[in-house]
Formats: structure tokens, sequence, C-alpha cells
């Protein structure tokens, strides 16, 4: 009655990415990753609005596209063209797609990658490399994922995990419970 | 760290044989095809480099999730440089602007040695001391044997003093083209690859101790697989 279900347990041939629990590790990825959105047709404008599969909140740089500069925001960002400067989107997921090219430090709640980035990556949940990326420079991240094949010239180095944003959203909303039971004991006017 | 201070680890009769007789649980579970290798070398790199913590360790082949996970958990931080491959880059890089160049423009060609001079100006850039562990693997014999030393140079500047590397040599040319990856502390796979480099040279004893003259002290494991398991303490 009280077995658990076998689908559950994990399998015990994942010798290369064994889970730990100091540094969980992700399972392996398909060959195309399914973070990856479908093609899109080219975009007019710089960053164009994502497609309805990369979610609401989230962009993308075409294939083709250039981009010079920094971007910082909340909204996940799917890179398949070329971006230099920085790279800072704490709670977001940044994703360099196969064509993607990018010369930045990126700072994200989750980074995968699978195409070209020359720069120092800092994830605050989690990186991945797939069978096709090419990564030179430092990694920090509690958790990293790697596929074989993949090209990492640089230095892997675990961090603890970011604070979630339940934890802030709910600290916030305290804050904001706190706030209103002030207001509700000063008297009306 | 002191070679003797420490009780040392016992080293596994089947003496780095391929197919260990008692692999460990991460090496069963690699599979009955797996090519696992019982490596007493990384046994001993591994209690070498204990005393450190939070230790530096560069794995100068391709990076593998089990050998960054292996590393990571035990608390090191680990640098990856696919030397071969990046060699191999730059030497496609060279001859392509060798082609390039104009007709009558002063190209010629340069000797390894040089080549290998121009290749660390921009690879192995660490500062000295960085490391307290190199996996150098099997690398040694397919470079030229005027860069394996200009190589080993640089990778002895940035070992820390009393840090270890850990290097393989192979007693007849390789029939086929490994890659290594750490299954747990006395196992490594090796993965058949894509001829990246053909084997360049054999490695006689005394040239390997040439190579790391600057090293205090040596030890060395012979496989019956006949690749000889070399490590050195600086």
């Amino acid at each position: 009655m009280w077995r658990k279900p076998t689908e559950g347990k994990p399998s015990s041939e994942s010798y290369n990415h064994p889970v730990s629990s100091s540094t969980p590790v992700e399972s392996p990825r398909p060959a195309s990753p399914s973070y990856a959105p479908p093609a899109a047709p080219p975009s007019r404008s710089s960053i164009e609005s994502a497609p309805a599969t990369l979610g609401s909140n989230s962009s993308k740089i075409s294939s083709g596209l250039k981009i010079n500069g920094e971007i910082s925001g909340s909204a996940d960002l799917y890179i398949d063209g070329e971006v230099q400067g920085k790279l800072r989107l704490g709670q977001a997921r940044v994703t360099v797609g196969p064509n993607g090219r990018v010369q930045a430090d990126i700072e994200a709640r989750e980074i995968m990658v699978d195409g070209t980035v020359n720069g120092n990556l800092k994830a605050g949940e989690r990186a991945h490399f797939g069978a096709s990326s090419r990564v030179n420079g430092t990694v920090l991240t509690p958790r990293i994922g790697i596929d074989d094949g993949a090209r990492l010239r640089g230095k892997v180095e675990t961090v603890q995990a970011a604070p979630a944003r339940e934890t802030s959203t709910s600290v916030k909303q305290q804050a904001t419970e706190a706030l209103q039971s002030v207001e509700a004991s000063v008297p009306g006017e | 760290m002191n070679w003797m201070a420490k009780t040392r680890p016992a080293v596994t009769s089947s003496a780095a044989g391929v197919a260990p007789s008692k692999p460990g649980p991460a090496a069963k579970a690699a599979g009955p095809s797996a090519n696992v290798r019982i490596s007493n070398g990384l046994k001993e790199f591994l209690w070498l480099i204990s005393d450190v913590p939070r230790g530096r360790v560069l794995d100068l082949g391709p990076v593998w999730q089990s050998t960054v996970n292996f590393f990571v958990d035990k608390g090191y931080r680990v640098s990856t440089e696919d030397l071969l491959r990046t060699w191999k880059d730059f030497l496609t890089a060279e001859e392509e602007n060798f082609r390039a160049a104009p007709v009558g423009a002063q190209t010629e060609r340069i000797s390894p040695a040089a080549l290998a001079g121009k290749f660390l100006e921009t690879n192995l850039q660490y500062p000295e001391r960085s490391f307290h562990g190199v996996l150098a693997w099997d690398l040694l014999d397919y470079f030229d044997p005027e860069v394996a030393p200009r190589l080993m140079e640089r990778v002895s500047q940035l070992l820390h003093p009393g840090g270890a590397m850990l290097t393989m040599f192979h007693s007849r040319a390789a029939e086929r083209f490994h890659r290594y990856r750490v299954i747990d502390s006395q196992s490594v796979e090796l993965i058949a690859s894509p001829t990246l480099a053909v084997h360049a040279h054999v490695f006689q004893n005394r040239e390997i101790l040439g190579l790391f003259a600057d090293f205090r002290s040596s030890k060395t494991f012979v496989g019956r697989d006949q690749i000889r398991e070399a490590l050195f303490l600086k």
C-alpha cells in the first residue's frame, strides 16, 4: 500500500548524471532541446515579440540580428542572433540557440546554451550546455548540466542557489499585509 | 602536501588494467559495454589533492558531466580546457592564414616549438600556481615531441607547489583515439572518439622524466593494456 511508484525512481544507469544533494544535476536532454522554440519568421525589429511557445513574457533575438549593449529586465530571452555587451536578467531564463553568438557576461536565473558564448555566466538556479554549445568563460551556478559534445573552456564553480521568487513574493505579501494592518489601526477621518 | 606523510591508498591488484575485477558502483552503472578502466593513478592523484579544501583542478580533456560532478561534489573547483582540440583549431587557423597570405609575402612555416610559443600566447592563460591538480590523460602522446615540453613547462607553472599531475603514456602507438572521463574515485571510462589527432610519439621513460624535470617526485603504474599512468608531484 505504501509502495512508491517506480516511475518516480531515478534510474541506476544515470552514472554520468548522478543526483547529489550538494550539486543536483539535470536529467539529460534530447538532442533537440525542448526549450528551443520553433523556427520563427524573420523579424523587422531588433527584438521581436516572442512566439507564443516562448511564453507571453519572453522575447527573442532572431538569427541575423545583432545587438550591442546592455540588456536587462525580467522577461525570458531567446537568442539566436548576435549579442555583445551585458545581459542582466536575474529572474529570467536566457537561452542561446544553436545559431546564437554571445559575447557578453550573462546573469540570469537559468542559462541554457546551445550556441557560442564568450563571457562569464552566473546562473541563479542552473546552467545547461547542449551538445553543440561552445562556452568560453567562468560558470557560477548551483546546478550544471553538460551534454556530451559540449565544449567548455573555463572554470565551473558551484554556488548556493539564489533565493526563489516565491520567497520574495511572500515577503512582499507579508509586508503589504503588515502595512494594511497598520493602516487599519490608524483612526479614519 | 607531503607525499609520504599520509596513509597511502591501497593499490588495486588488477594494476590499472581494463575491465576491473571489482569496479565501484558508478563504474558498474556504466554498463557492461562501457570501456571502464581501473586507475590507480587517479586514486593516488585524489589522495594527493585531498588535503586541499576547495582545491582547483584543471582537466585538459573535454568537459564531461561525470567528471565535473565528481570533483564539484567533492568540493573542488574545476576548470576545463580541451587542449588537444584547441591545438588542432589553432593549427587549422595557422594553416588558413598561411594559405591566405598573398604571394610574395614574408610568410614562412615556423617550427613546431615556435608554434607552441605562439599557441601559449592565447591559451593556458591562468595565473601561476592556480591549480592543485592537473589531469592531462594521454594527451602528450598526440603532440609533436617538440611541442610537448613547451606545454608541460606552462602547465608546471600553473601548478601549485605540492600539486599533482596525472598523465598517461601508451607503450605503443594507440590503435584508437580515446577521451577519458572520471566515473568514480578509482575508475575512468575510455570514450572512443573520432580521431582528432594521430598518435605522434611513444615516449620512453627517460623522455618522460625529462618532460617533468621541474617536478620533484614521480610514480608510475603500468597496466595490462600497456598504458603507463604517471603521477608527478610538484
